[in-house]
């Protein structure tokens, strides 16, 4: 048996806030369903574990690197679970190096929480640790305190076995913490939303799933002005089930770093709103070739959550004929069409202007930096008819009557220009694009 | 600046000692000899390259092709003329290996339907429409950090000299091309770009290529790169695979009026 104990710091009334012990307790389910609290502290027992998450050494490195960020003042790791809560109150971390019996004979009395209750009785008989409550006569200690103090006693050393109440994965995930001090700033709320994260990662580890979309609400104190509100809600997605903190950290900082508080915000609120089942990596002998690096999808959601997705795009062909209308551009993460759509395999310019450009003529030859020198064409494009658009009151329709030639500029390269044809004889030439 | 000084930026380790033998006099051991770069060859350290799709620029370019883990920067007189046609032969292999390209930034809206007969893909293409010269760096980094794009194609019309060595250090673990298309007048700037190169075009279907900054001996002349652009191919008569006669001819005759769209005085075009 290998049980840590991770101590939280007290408040005022000298019990950590349930808040942080429950965030602490669903970050913890990640490693073992044996997770309990008990008094101010959550103790976990790893022992099965261990080869998991790569040996002992390893594991103890994660869990105290991690629990530190979540607020845990002191990490104990004894054979028993009083005992490692018993050293981790006095900050010794490694219990499993000698017996456990000699460990716990040099404590004080007070780090076992059964003796609080007799304190001065014990005291008055002349005990400091605990070894010196063992040497009392067995017998006589169960007769004159309660069976209690003996139990835990028992318990601690190892000689009798333990009852928790181990806690269980809720269903759902939802954590309210309240922040050090009053935060002004937007981006200063990432450093509490950051223990959220890691317990929503660790919940979300514990039920093997990922979330797609979750919400940030933040409360604003009582001294705010009436035009605040009461508080505010981010509400982050991603494109495929994730639980990577880091990847999530970013994006949360990203919207972040948009939004302007109101009022200075005083509690946070992590909620996940969409979870959805998470194929694990295979954890395979032979290894993938390993991509350093993280994956295009999540750099362009990071690009996306600081530009605005209306500006990471991917195209979509359309079969038509016109060419404003052969394409359009759709946010990325939309999914394709599976269909591919039917090309044509006549020419077309690979940029296009966003509004063709009027070009100047000379002498009935069209000017775009100098004369162009019309090369191949005319492949007329007419139609449109059926496309019926409405701009303000005028209802129309985007029918286009051209002629297009494949035009030869002196500085700008070949270039695709057309011919407007209009009624009486009034032409005019544009241009659209270019072969770049 | 002299290229000598940025071949030394990513001087690789050399390859572990053979066993000893006697060496002729003037010959060098096999290590040395590979660590040894003379001032005219073309350099060698260039780990893997990407063909550039004419054996006249493969020839010229350092290890026979446009570089991977590191910045290449395509000089323009102005931008969207030739960019596609340049690297379009490139970009064919990158999407033809599965990879993703990704266009941080175009002067116009790449335009699908042209860019299919490139070799692209339109499953294979992202558009990332950053402005600010801030954000098409920003952009960049990002992507060229994560190493996840195939080919990375950014229009940078304002950089500095430092922010291309940033990216240029980012660059050197990306195992993708990643192609920096800035305007003519940084040709007189100094980069951090080991290869830099120059183009334009020319009148009869034709780029016009000076590689003006490699790891070698310095390029002068022009290399002229047979180039149609996409679909073209099938439409162009061996009349029009010549264009400069053309023009030579046309000079004295109405263009529109002798190909009879309109029908208009001839006089008109003689005035």
């Amino acid at each position: 048996m290998l049980w840590a104990a991770l101590v939280l710091p007290l408040c005022l009334d000298s019990t950590p806030s349930s808040d942080a012990l429950q965030g602490l307790g669903t970050w913890a389910l990640q490693f073992t369903p044996r997770v309990a609290v008990v008094d101010e502290a959550v103790v976990m027992e790893v022992e099965a574990s261990t080869r998991l998450f790569r040996g002992r050494r390893a594991l103890r490195d994660r869990v105290v690197q991690e629990s530190a960020d979540l607020g845990v003042t002191a990490v104990a790791w004894a054979p028993t679970s009083l005992a490692a809560l018993a050293l981790a109150r006095v900050r010794k971390e490694n219990g499993v190096r000698r017996p456990v019996g000699e460990l716990l004979d040099e404590l004080p009395m007070e780090t076992l929480s059964a003796t609080a209750k007799h304190l001065t009785t014990l005291t008055q008989l002349g005990c400091r640790t605990l070894g010196d409550i063992r040497k009392l006569p067995r017998g006589g200690v169960s007769r004159r305190f309660d069976k209690e103090l003996l139990g835990a006693m028992d318990q601690a050393y190892g000689l009798r076995p333990e009852a928790h109440t181990w806690l269980t994965v809720p269903d759902s995930f939802k954590l309210r913490v309240e922040l050090m001090s009053r935060v002004e700033l937007a981006p200063a709320l990432l450093f509490g939303a950051r223990r959220l994260l890691m317990s929503m990662c660790g919940w979300l580890a514990a039920r093997h799933a990922g979330t797609t979309a979750f919400a940030l609400r933040w409360a604003h104190d009582t001294m705010r002005s009436k035009a605040a509100g009461t508080g505010g809600e981010l509400v982050v997605r991603t494109a495929a089930p994730m639980r990577d903190l880091e990847h999530l950290c970013r994006l949360l900082a990203e919207n972040l770093a948009k939004v302007e508080l109101l009022a200075p915000a005083g509690d946070l609120e992590l909620e996940a709103l969409d979870v959805h089942s998470l194929e694990e990596k295979t954890a395979s002998l032979l290894p993938d070739t390993v991509r350093a690096g993280e994956s295009l999808t999540l750099v362009l959601e990071r690009v996306a959550a600081r530009l605005g997705p209306e500006r990471v795009l991917r195209p979509v062909l359309v079969e038509d004929h016109r060419l404003e209308w052969m394409q359009h551009w759709q946010p990325a993460p939309q999914p394709m069409a599976k269909k591919r759509t039917r090309t044509s395999g006549i020419p077309q310019p690979t940029f296009v202007l966003s509004e063709p450009l009027r070009l100047a003529t000379r002498g009935n030859r069209p000017m775009y930096q100098g004369p162009l020198h019309l090369l191949t064409g005319p492949h007329r494009v007419e139609g449109g008819w059926w496309h019926r658009v409405k701009e303000g009151d005028a209802e129309g329709t985007k029918n286009v009557v051209r002629d297009y030639w494949v035009a030869l500029s002196d500085h700008c390269g070949v270039l695709w220009i057309f011919q407007e044809r209009l009624a009486n004889d009034e032409t005019a030439w544009y241009l659209q694009g270019s072969f770049a | 600046m002299p290229p000598a000084l940025d071949w030394l930026e990513d001087f690789e380790s050399p390859p572990p000692l053979a066993p000893k033998e006697p060496l002729a006099p003037g010959e060098l051991p096999r290590a040395v000899e590979a660590a040894l770069w003379r001032g005219n060859e073309l350099g060698r350290t260039v780990t893997s390259v990407c063909n550039s799709g004419w054996a006249a620029l493969d020839a010229e370019l350092p290890g026979g092709g446009w570089p991977l883990g590191s910045v290449c920067e395509v000089l323009a007189s102005q931008p969207s003329v030739l960019e596609w046609r340049l690297l379009g032969p490139a970009l064919r292999q990158v999407v033809a290996d599965g990879g993703q390209v990704v266009v941080i930034g175009p002067p116009r809206c790449p335009h699908l339907p042209g860019l299919l007969h490139e070799g692209l893909d339109e499953r294979q293409l992202v558009w990332v429409q950053a402005e600010m010269p801030a954000e098409r760096l920003w952009v960049t980094e990002q992507l060229i950090k994560s190493n996840a794009a195939g080919a990375i194609v950014a229009w940078l019309p304002q950089a500095r000299q430092e922010q291309l060595r940033r990216l240029q250090v980012c660059a050197q673990a990306c195992e993708g091309p990643v192609f920096l298309c800035r305007p003519e007048a940084a040709r007189h700037e100094a980069s951090a770009a080991p290869l830099r190169v120059h183009a334009s075009v020319g009148l009869d279907w034709e780029l016009r290529v000076n590689v003006f900054k490699r790891r070698g001996p310095v390029h002068d002349g022009m290399l002229v790169l047979p180039s149609v652009p996409g679909g073209l191919s099938s439409v162009l008569t061996p009349r029009l695979r010549k264009p400069s006669r053309l023009i030579s001819r046309e000079v004295t005759a109405d263009v529109v009026g002798s190909t009879g769209v309109t029908a208009l005085p001839r006089q008109h075009a003689l005035q």
